[in-house]
Order: structure tokens, then C-alpha cells, then sequence
């Protein structure tokens, strides 16, 4: 995404800045949620407000008009043999897929023995109790002040 | 079509993407905790199928994931009112730090806020591949996808889309005479 994005507004229409595309990410980032955040901020700076509405808007058309469709015909022919079987196949690796990405993560993350601790903590609260992940959260980020 | 109101699907929406501060990683964690085990809206397995479809479609995948959750909840309705859900205080966020111009980057509290939360993020992914796995993983086949899918992009860097389209087809080939065996 960050690609294109920069080819389009900073190359292409000269609408923002380099450096306003650098505070963009910089802002989606620290924001919760998705990166895809960072969107509302190009808006912002071309348009205000309503610009910004407007990119949330024509960013996330798309995927909820793919996504229901896809997902539409998914549990139409869930039961049938080949999307059952071919999910079959996808499922599992989807799980490989996201462990891996646990990786690259990991490697800018988890950078001293405090950073290790967090993760390690982290995971277990969660495999392991029914504590809630938003406590997970407050908790790095206050330990993250504090010692980081 | 499960009974459960457009307000309550929005508000839990909107409290996980309040709270998933760190990427979108951390929103998996989230899902599986007040959807599955807290509310009881949907099974481990379809979690899992709106996990799959999210990587599938183009776009980002854990938003992808909501959607598609908020669809099989209470179809178009559902799937526009969890994307609203999901980004709303991160837009308004994003939009008051443009607008006061507030510097992020170089503020040293924010950098160890958010590196701390990093953190937690690689064991909050971790444990939702674990709590999958669990789930999905029950015999040598379905193992032997996912290890393949895991060196695939771990080791030699594939394509995820093209890896998700190679494991379709294998599963097509793999798994369907045995689910003829067991209508």
C-alpha cells in the first residue's frame, strides 16, 4: 500500500509532501487500529476534514464490497466439496502465514530483556487466561514508559 | 442470521479498534477474545474462515477479517457498521494530530509507550496462532500445510497471496476425496 500511496500523491499529483507522507505513517502508526489510518491524514492535508472522510470512505468501498461478496458466496457453498476442501488446505496455512509474520515483528520488537519479557507475558495472559487483551495493552504501555 | 442488535455489533467494534494500539495484529487477539470466547457470536471455526478470507481479499486483511465477521453477524448492515466500528477512534485521532500539528516521531514518552506495546503485540499474535493452530491443526496433513506455508514466507519469502492460492489448489487435490468419504 505505502508504495502506491506515495507514487499517487507525492509523485504523480504533487497534493502533499514527502515530509507530510512521512508524518502521515509516523501518525497511522502511533493510532490504533490499522495503518490503513494514516489515509484520513493525507485527506486531512489536501481537503480538511472532509477530505479526510472522504479517503476512509474510498478506502475501505472497495474492500467491503469485495469482502461481502467473497464472503456472501462462502457460506452459500461452504458445505459444498471443492470449498470445503480447498479451505481445508487455506486454513492451516493461514496459520503458518501468521507465524510468520511473528518473525519480522519479533525482530524489530523484541530488541532487550524487558522487550522479551513483554512478549513472553503477553502471550501467556492470553493463551493461557481469560484475562482481557486491552489490560495486555495498558500494561506495556505503562511498562514501556516507565523502563523503555 | 444471529439475533444481536446492529448497536451491540458497532460498540464492540468500536472497543477493539479503540484498544488495538500497535498494528492490526493485535485486533486478531482481540476478534477471538470478545467475539468467540466472550460473546459466543460465532464459532472458533468460522474465526477462523473470516481469518482466511481477510488474508484472501485485497485491502488490509484484519480490517478485511471485521468485515467479514460483521457480514456473517448481520450482512451488509453488519459489515458496514464493524468498519466504522473499527476505524472511527483512529480516525478522529489521526485527524486532531494533524490538525494540532502534533509532532509524534521525535517524543521520547510516545516512542517507549508504543515500543513497550510492540512488544506485547509479537505475544498477542503468537498466542492467537496458537489458539488456531489448537483449533485447526489435527492431523499430519493440515500440519504439514501450515509448515510449508511458515518456511514458505519465513525462509524463502513467497508471495503470501500466491502461497494462500498454492494452498487452496493443494487442499482441492489433498483433501477432497476424503471429505466424500464423510458427507
Amino acid at each position: 500500500m505505502l508504495p502506491i500511496l506515495h507514487k499517487e500523491f507525492v509523485e504523480k499529483y504533487h497534493w502533499i509532501t514527502n515530509q507530510e507522507f512521512l508524518d502521515a505513517i509516523a501518525i497511522g502508526q502511533i493510532t490504533p487500529g490499522p495503518l490503513t489510518v494514516m489515509n484520513a491524514v493525507i485527506g486531512y492535508k489536501i481537503y480538511g476534514v472532509i477530505g479526510a472522510v472522504m479517503a476512509m470512505i474510498s478506502s475501505y468501498l472497495p474492500c467491503i464490497i469485495i469482502v461481502t461478496l467473497v464472503c456472501r458466496y462462502y457460506f452459500i457453498y461452504k458445505e459444498s466439496v471443492i470449498v470445503h476442501s480447498v479451505f481445508k488446505g487455506i486454513k492451516p496455512a493461514v496459520i503458518g502465514l501468521l507465524a510468520a509474520v511473528a518473525i519480522p515483528l519479533g525482530s524489530t520488537s523484541l530488541v532487550d530483556l524487558l522487550t522479551f519479557g513483554i512478549a513472553i507475558i503477553s502471550f501467556t495472559i492470553i493463551a493461557f487466561t481469560k484475562i482481557d487483551p486491552t489490560f495486555v495493552i495498558i500494561m506495556a504501555g505503562v511498562l514501556g514508559a516507565l523502563f523503555l | 442470521m444471529k439475533n444481536i442488535s446492529l448497536k451491540d455489533i458497532f460498540l464492540v467494534f468500536l472497543k477493539i479498534g479503540t484498544f488495538a494500539f500497535g498494528g492490526v495484529y493485535s485486533m486478531l487477539t482481540f476478534f477471538e477474545r470478545e467475539l468467540v470466547e466472550k460473546r459466543k457470536w460465532l464459532t472458533h471455526d468460522e474465526y477462523i474462515d473470516s481469518v482466511a478470507i481477510g488474508q484472501m481479499t485485497p485491502g488490509p486483511p484484519i480490517v478485511n477479517t471485521g468485515i467479514c465477521i460483521g457480514y456473517n453477524l448481520k450482512k451488509l448492515k453488519g459489515a458496514l457498521v464493524t468498519t466504522v466500528g473499527q476505524v472511527f477512534t483512529g480516525t478522529v485521532l489521526a485527524i486532531l494530530l494533524a490538525m494540532l500539528y502534533i509532532k509524534t516521531k521525535g517524543n521520547v514518552l510516545i516512542g517507549s509507550i508504543m515500543k513497550g506495546i510492540g512488544a506485547a503485540v509479537v505475544g498477542l499474535l503468537l498466542s492467537i496462532v496458537y489458539k488456531m493452530a489448537k483449533n485447526t491443526i489435527r492431523d499430519y496433513k493440515t500440519a504439514l500445510f501450515a509448515l510449508t506455508a511458515f518456511l514458505a514466507l519465513a525462509v524463502f519469502k513467497f508471495n503470501p497471496i500466491g502461497l494462500i492460492l498454492a494452498a487452496g489448489i493443494s487442499g482441492l487435490i489433498v483433501f477432497r476425496k476424503r471429505s466424500n468419504d464423510s458427507p
